[in-house]
């Protein structure tokens, strides 16, 4: 009995002799912070301005004179790492062409890109050249703080004003402000396309004498077959909260116009969500869960697995954008769009950081990226171009795919994702649209809360 | 320690007042203060070290958490508004409240299961207890990833758990746990459970077996069961350790993010949403640095709040005088140090 004491005694000994010493620890903690409070005084981020250096204007295409006058120069790059096999036949050719300059990037995966990028601009030695993201949290963040060059006087140049892909350079455009994008001067350019639209499983289609689905009222009819056959109609993993955001924007995109919908994505006062394609939109997602056509615990399974079991050969169609299709045999899978085209975007605009002493490298190297013959290495290395003239696919799935960009290039139809209209809309949109897809809640309680959230974020810039 | 020091004890603890006992150990203190200068020149770089990566950060959110800022441009002041943005929003109402439920999956039960486990082991002599110790303490080592993604395969709509309802005729309970409104929660819960009761059960089975085993015989002697020696003399014993148990679990369940993060990112819906998200929301995603800092304060406070209040608790009862503990208030001993805390991940 004697030890057992002498043990508790021990550990109550320890704790009793920490407690003062913990109480000393929090009140220097507390003087310390209030030491920086006061020493603090003026608001976080004070003087901090973007070195904005002398920005020469360019009217002609930059020639190889004026790279080579920089001298040996190295063009310090931040970039998605799902850039690196475009990138490595972009990058030898361009230090061919170009010989004072050295290409050094720093591959980010996307989510560690997007987190760390807007410091990395903001710091002391920013790289030139850099991807960001579209919307509030990085490139709007960018662009009020004044860290990247406006492109305009590059993009009317080079033409990139004009000719396929040139309505695909609007996500990138901002007001000066910082505060709402779709609109005015270009600060950032991509090379590179999606496109969302619907995969389908060839010869299960085939076993159901279904023919492959060329709109919404195709693949409506189809999805009641495919369930009574005992098969599940359309793979969904939406654990992640977007895959299902993107098959409800490939449904609103049919009931109204394109313009409505991307106005309010960039922003655009006065527009709503609250529509009645939107809540017809909700109503279907609805509809088509409580039939079981999405299969059971969509929810809980992720979109990697989802595709990775379409891949397989579980599930009719899988409706999602045209990344998804890398994963894909094109011998097995087909590839249609669900509208006049399908919704669709563009990926991460590249930017070139405002106070760059390596501009006319950073603008030769976009254009660089804005060829004809860099489209046809984007498709090749699993992507879809921005620029389409004479680019081919090697196989039917990719051609069916660019075929598809293309029809939702010329219908106007590529608005963009609706997560980019707030920073937390995708939370917000994700979560709610769950809940419309289990029955608890209303495709209207949906969008309002949808629209309040928007209205939310729009008060608070 | 010396062989002498144990004697010593030994020796004076039965006749010690709470008074007379710290009074020793306390001159020996106080003769240390004279070369208080120099012995701090010892913690010197471990405490500039605390105050660069500890106090800075820590002073640099309270002074954030009065303004409006994104990271990049000038802070608007905004006094307590992000404060009150806190307390008054409903979404973050409901994810403390999520909290609260975590509390009895990441606190609560594994406390209970550690105990039971322990006072089993205790009891029964058990080929191979390292083993068996070591296996249980492995999800405390891994990865919260790898315990995350390792978890959602299980849980999965046909992932094993679900085949075993069915192997075992229950089917009809089958379910995607993590995709399921009901179940997410409750789901999260029993994984979180699952990582934390093995450190429990290490904490109490060390406690146990300083436990002297003449007690044990003693209480047998008198006709005690397994249920009543463990009632009597192993949980009393074991108070302390239950204290840092709660203490290390509590603050791991209202700090909780990785596990969420990683499994289902506080949906289907809002279900599983904890403050730490939006922590994390509102910081790296939303570029509300203002508004992350504050919510990270109060959760910060809750947080102490709640821990302080585990240790009055436990503290309080020492004040009854009932069984081994009686002896709690007495200061002093000359044994200045346990064993180490088990070090612990800190998150940001």
């Amino acid at each position: 009995m004697k030890s057992v004491r002498r043990e508790v005694r021990r550990l109550v000994f320890r704790e009793r002799a920490g407690a003062p010493r913990r109480a000393r620890g929090a009140a220097a903690a507390v003087a310390l912070a209030a030491v920086l409070v006061s020493a603090g005084c003026g608001a976080p981020g004070a003087g901090k301005s973007a070195t904005a250096g002398t920005q020469s204007f360019v009217t002609e295409p930059v020639t190889t004179a004026q790279v080579a006058a920089l001298g040996d120069v190295t063009l310090r790059m931040w970039a998605d790492q799902a850039e690196k096999p475009l990138m490595r036949s972009v990058v030898p050719a361009f230090e061919k062409k170009y010989p004072n300059v050295t290409v050094d990037i720093t591959y980010k995966s996307f989510d560690d890109l997007i987190a760390t990028v807007v410091n990395a601009a903001s710091g002391s030695t920013p790289p030139d050249l850099f991807q960001g993201n579209i919307g509030y949290a990085v490139d709007g963040a960018l662009v009020k703080a004044k860290l990247v060059r406006p492109l305009d006087d590059v993009a009317a140049t080079y033409g990139w004003l004009t000719g396929t892909g040139a309505s695909t350079l609007a996500p990138a455009r901002w007001n000066s402000a910082g505060t709402a994008f779709g609109d005015g001067n270009l600060y950032g350019m991509s090379p590179i396309s999606e496109v969302q639209g619907i995969y389908y499983n060839k010869a299960l289609l085939k076993s159901l004498d279904l023919e492959p689905p060329q709109s919404l009222s195709d693949l409506e009819k189809a999805l009641p077959v495919v369930e009574k056959a005992g098969e599940q109609p359309v793979m969904l993993g939406n654990s992640d909260q977007y895959a299902a955001t993107h098959i409800f924007s490939d449904l609103a995109v049919t009931e109204q116009s394109p313009a409505s919908i991307s106005d309010w994505i960039g922003g655009k006062a006065g527009t709503t969500f609250a529509t009645d394609g939107n809540e017809k939109a909700a109503a279907t997602m609805a509809d088509w869960a409580k039939k079981g056509y999405f299969g059971s615990g969509y929810d809980g399974l992720s979109n990697e697995d989802a595709i990775a079991r379409f891949a397989k050969g579980s599930g009719a169609f899988f409706v999602g954008g045209s990344w998804n299709g890398a994963k894909l045999d094109p011998e097995k899978f087909g590839f249609g769009a669900l509208t006049t085209g399908g919704a669709g975007a563009t990926a991460s605009p590249w930017h070139i950081a405002a106070s760059s002493k390596a501009t006319p490298a950073a603008v030769a190297f976009l254009a660089a990226l804005h060829t004809p013959a860099t489209g046809q290495k984007i498709l090749d290395t699993g992507r879809l171009p921005v620029v389409t003239d004479g680019v081919k696919g090697a196989n039917s799935l990719q051609s069916q795919t660019l075929d598809v960009l293309k029809r939702t290039i010329a219908a106007g139809t590529q608005v963009g994702y609706y997560d980019w209209s707030a920073t937390d809309m995708l939370g917000v949109m994700g979560g709610g649209l769950q809940e419309v897809m289990a029955g608890r809640t209303s495709g209207a309680a949906f969008t309002k809360a949808v629209q309040d959230s928007w209205l939310k974020a729009r008060e608070s810039k | 320690m010396s062989t002498v020091a144990p004697a010593r004890e030994r020796g004076t603890a039965p006749a010690a007042t709470g008074t007379g006992r710290t009074r020793g150990p306390r001159r020996h203190r106080g003769s240390l203060s004279s070369y208080s200068w120099s012995s701090l020149l010892y913690v010197a770089p471990a405490l500039a070290f605390f105050a660069v990566f500890v106090l800075y950060p820590i002073g640099i959110s309270v002074w954030y958490s009065f303004y409006a800022y994104d990271g990049l441009t000038e802070g608007t002041p905004v006094g307590f508004g992000n404060y009150t943005a806190v307390f008054t929003d409903p979404d973050l109402r409901a994810a403390l409240l999520h909290s609260l439920v975590l509390l009895f999956f990441y606190a609560a039960l594994p406390v209970a299961v550690g105990l039971l486990l322990a006072g089993a082991m205790s009891r029964i002599r058990v080929y191979g207890l390292t083993l068996f110790r070591a296996v249980l303490f492995v999800p405390q080592i891994l990865s919260s990833v790898v315990v995350a993604v390792a978890w959602r395969n299980l849980l999965a709509e046909d992932g094993p758990v679900n085949a075993m309802l069915r192997t075992v005729g229950l089917g009809r309970f089958t379910t995607s746990w993590l995709g399921n409104f009901d179940t997410a929660l409750p789901s999260i819960g029993v994984v979180g459970t699952w990582v934390e009761y093995g450190l429990c059960m290490v904490l109490f089975l060390s406690g146990i077996v300083a436990i002297d085993r003449s007690t044990y015989e003693a209480a047998r002697l008198d006709g005690a069961g397994a249920v009543r020696e463990f009632f009597s003399i192993t949980l009393p014993a074991l108070r302390p350790q239950i204290s840092i148990a709660l203490i290390l679990t509590v603050t791991f369940a209202l700090r909780n993010f990785d596990l969420i993060w990683n499994t289902t990112r506080g949906g289907p819906g809002t279900s599983t949403t904890v403050p730490s998200l939006y922590v994390y929301q509102d910081a790296f995603q939303n570029r509300m640095l203002g508004r992350a800092s504050a919510l990270a304060i109060v959760l910060t406070v809750v947080i102490l709040v709640v821990v302080v209040a585990v240790q009055l608790l436990l503290r309080e009862r020492d004040g009854t005088g009932r069984g081994p503990m009686r002896r709690r208030p007495v200061r002093g001993g000359s044994v200045r140090r346990g064993p180490a805390r088990p070090a612990r991940k800190v998150q940001p």
